[in-house]
């Protein structure tokens, strides 16, 4: 109990703020464009034959506006947030972070140039310019060194377990990001990456798995072992897990990349390691999320009344399901099938809508009761997002699966004489419908991000209005 | 048996840090496991469990807008 003895910590929550309301209109946006990608590959006229609105400029510009614009942002409100309370300290630097919150913002302004411009690497979930490479690198390291020395200044004995997660996820990206992002400059836009043929291959796998890996999954599991027992209002239901959790994911996930290399010119043996680590990850991911889950044992009825534990306790189902997904594809007679095919879309899915979405969802409704001090504008409305949300996620990932499965049995099967059933372009016809249920679904799920964009707006102004007279108590 | 044969000799430098640093984390990994494991520290480890809780009603929610 020694934080709960010192005396009142005035924390430094005015960028912790900024963040929250940031990645809630990043949200919206990010899920946006989602959505119009997603009606482009069902109906192509919707490219207008425009290069600056087409599929392939807009699709990382999707991904990076999720991942690292709506990702981003929750990782770190929710970071210094977590680290001062569980701390009982201040920010180390209240000014670094606001470097942190402006640099990060116009990494994504600058991403929003660049890549409908054309200017990419043309590496997957790292398609930005070196430029914007190196600024990546230095407002990351402002976070890192921010989190980390309010970790080293805190009041409190132990590190809690979400810090843990925050840090390991911040060591691992600042590595991850700066190995496979060097390269030689030619001009201010074009580069050339040090790499080549299959190490290049290895390297881009190595980051791609990873940043799901420590920052999808390791980053948002920070998220989850502060706010599923402050929510629930219950301890974690196994602490030494927990701890578990974390050291397994970290030493275990490194290895996994490889898996995304099956029947490819790396030696084969590098798949089957990713691909027997990725089965043996399946233990502590399993682990966690039962213990996630457990840590509402004795107050499941408040699932009834609480729609932000509902929240959080579907996206521990969602990571559950992902974590089996993931491991089952890895195997390559499995992947021999699903590689290629949009499988791989529904499972990506299902751990982006069903897990990190709706963690971060319900650590933002969170946050935003406790740092504007009042209640949610409309409770009801939160309920609205829940529902939209799940069935949203629910039509896209159901429709990927099965147009997976759809696509690669199609391109594998051969007639008599042995010669192909049939033609690409066919398999392309018969996705139509599934094209069309994932845009749905897809658009149902932005429904809800601008049903809590604005609830949450409507909830700061009417915090705004009854500041003047007195603060509203907070009940959570 | 041939499908675990390795060339020792042909071992480069980059070969070898990579095994090193392999059977490093291996061995971490059994120690996080044996310190997590061992009944002695099940206590101290689970006191932690409500350590989000006990944030709650005595410092200032609020930073400089209270």
């Amino acid at each position: 109990m020694e934080a709960t003895q010192a005396a009142p910590v005035k924390y430094d929550m005015d960028v912790v703020r900024w963040f929250t309301i940031a990645s809630v209109i990043y949200g919206v946006v990010g899920t946006l464009i989602g959505v119009i990608i997603a009606f482009q590959l069902a109906f192509p006229v919707l490219n207008f034959d425009n290069p600056y609105l087409s599929f392939g400029r807009l699709r990382p510009l999707h991904t990076n506006a999720v991942i690292f614009a709506f990702g981003g942002c929750t990782l770190m409100a929710t970071g210094f947030y977590i680290v001062q309370r569980t701390g009982a300290t201040r920010l180390w630097s209240n000014g670094l972070a606001w470097f942190t919150f402006w640099g990060w913002n116009l990494i994504i302004v600058l991403a929003v140039i660049t890549l409908p411009l054309g200017l990419t690497q043309g590496k997957e979930y790292a398609e930005l310019i070196w430029p914007i490479d190196i600024l990546i690198a230095v407002v990351w390291l402002s976070f890192g060194l921010n989190h980390i020395m309010t970790t080293a200044i805190r009041k409190t004995s132990h590190i809690y377990v979400s810090n843990w997660f925050t840090m390991g996820m911040i060591v691992m990206i600042t590595y991850l990001h700066v190995v496979n992002s060097l390269a030689l400059p030619v001009s201010l836009t074009e580069s050339f990456s040090i790499y080549s043929g299959v190490q290049d291959a290895m390297i881009q796998w190595w980051w791609g798995h990873n940043a799901v890996g420590f920052y999808l999954t390791g980053g948002f599991l920070g998220i989850m072992y502060y706010f599923v027992p402050k929510q629930a209002q219950r301890p974690v239901y196994s602490y030494r897990l927990s701890v578990l959790h974390f050291w397994t994911l970290t030493f275990g996930y490194v290895w996994l990349g490889a898996h995304h290399l099956q029947y490819t010119a790396l030696p084969d043996w590098t798949g089957s390691l990713g691909a027997a680590v990725s089965l043996a990850m399946i233990i502590p991911s399993w682990g966690g999320a039962m213990n996630g889950m457990m840590t509402l044992s004795g107050a499941w009825d408040k699932l009834r009344t609480d729609y932000i534990l509902r929240f959080l306790v579907t996206s521990l189902a969602f990571y559950a399901m992902s974590t089996f997904d993931g491991p089952v594809m890895s195997i390559k007679t499995v992947n021999a099938l699903s590689h290629y095919t949009d499988w791989t879309v529904g499972h990506v899915h299902a751990g982006a809508l069903g897990w990190m979405a709706m963690v971060s969802f319900g650590a933002l409704y969170h946050l935003v009761k406790k740092l504007w001090n009042t209640e949610m504008y409309s409770d009801s409305l939160v309920n609205v997002h829940f529902w939209v949300a799940l069935v949203g996620a629910v039509i896209y990932v159901v429709a990927m699966w099965v147009s997976g499965i759809m696509q690669g049995l199609m391109w594998r099967d051969y007639d008599e004489y042995g010669t192909l059933t049939y033609s690409f372009v066919e398999s392309v016809s018969a996705m139509h419908p599934y094209y069309v249920m994932r845009a749905v679904g897809g658009a149902l799920f932005n429904l809800g991000t601008v049903i809590m964009l604005y609830n949450v707006v409507m909830t700061v102004r009417q915090s705004s209005a009854t500041r003047g007279v007195g603060v509203v108590p907070a009940k959570a | 048996m041939e499908y675990l044969h390795t060339d020792w000799g042909a071992m480069s430098r980059n070969d070898w840090i990579g095994v090193t640093l392999t059977v490093l984390a291996f061995v971490a990994m059994i120690a996080i496991y044996a310190l997590v494991f061992n009944p002695r520290n099940k206590e101290a480890l689970n006191s932690q469990g409500d350590m989000a809780l006990r944030d709650e009603g005595e410092h200032n929610n609020f930073g400089g807008r209270k």
